[in-house]
């Protein structure tokens, strides 16, 4: 299962939305998606590729802004 | 055969024999399939009609576990945009994991992964990912955009 979804299932504020990205080309467009797996934070931060787990909830939180209580030690960066 | 085949079936019921703990509850928002007649955007629905056949594949798979819901949002108010879209959720609770098009090839396997782990309440993550996300005080969205290979 995706780690959007499982995060979905440990947080009741998490919603995770798979959108496949031929069949919904004008959302792949207005997204600006140009690879998968394309992640997308609340419309606005994203990234492309594959994480390792940590990696990913880390990038994600930060992205929606949430101010971790954790050290920078995963190296998790966003573009 | 059908757009799920024998084989895998048996798989997929044999796994949710052994995994499947509490129930779950699926639900497709469609609009009735325009076979291969492409229509613009917000009309008919290429594979709406391979979505609703999956899903019940999956209901059948488990019937006194997994409940489906078949909703066309052309005769109700539907709060989706885009159809298929399949939603996952324990009984009575919101749905918060959804998949947008049809879940084909390894999104299939993710949609599986995901029934069993829903109905385990079990998100398979690492104790520091879980301490992070407690962190979490308002709801935010993950949004995934993938391909069915």
């Amino acid at each position: 299962m995706s780690l959007a979804g499982r995060m979905a299932i440990a947080s009741q504020h998490v919603r995770a939305l798979t959108v496949e990205a031929g069949e919904f080309p004008h959302l792949a467009q207005q997204f600006g998606v140009s690879g998968v797996p394309r992640t997308i934070v609340n419309r606005g931060g994203a990234f492309v590729g594959a994480l390792p787990e940590q990696q990913f909830v880390i990038t994600v939180l930060r992205l929606a802004g949430v101010d971790l209580d954790v050290r920078p030690q995963d190296g998790a960066a966003a573009s | 055969m059908g757009i799920i085949d024998d084989r895998t079936m048996d798989q997929v019921r044999a796994r949710f024999g052994e995994r499947l703990q509490g129930p779950v509850e699926l639900r497709l928002y469609m609009r009735p399939s325009s076979g291969r007649l492409i229509l613009p955007a917000g009309y008919g629905c290429p594979t709406c009609g391979e979505a609703q056949e999956l899903v019940e594949a999956l209901r059948d798979a488990a019937p006194e576990k997994i409940a489906l819901e078949v909703i066309d949002i052309t005769s109700t108010q539907a709060p989706v945009a885009e159809v298929p879209t399949i939603t996952l959720a324990a009984p009575g609770g919101e749905p918060r994991i959804a998949w947008q098009g049809l879940p084909a090839g390894y999104e299939f396997a993710t949609l599986i992964d995901a029934i069993e782990r829903v109905s385990r309440d079990e998100p398979g993550l690492s104790a520091a990912s879980l301490e992070a996300l407690a962190q979490v005080g308002e709801d935010l969205e993950v949004m995934v955009f993938a391909t069915p290979t």
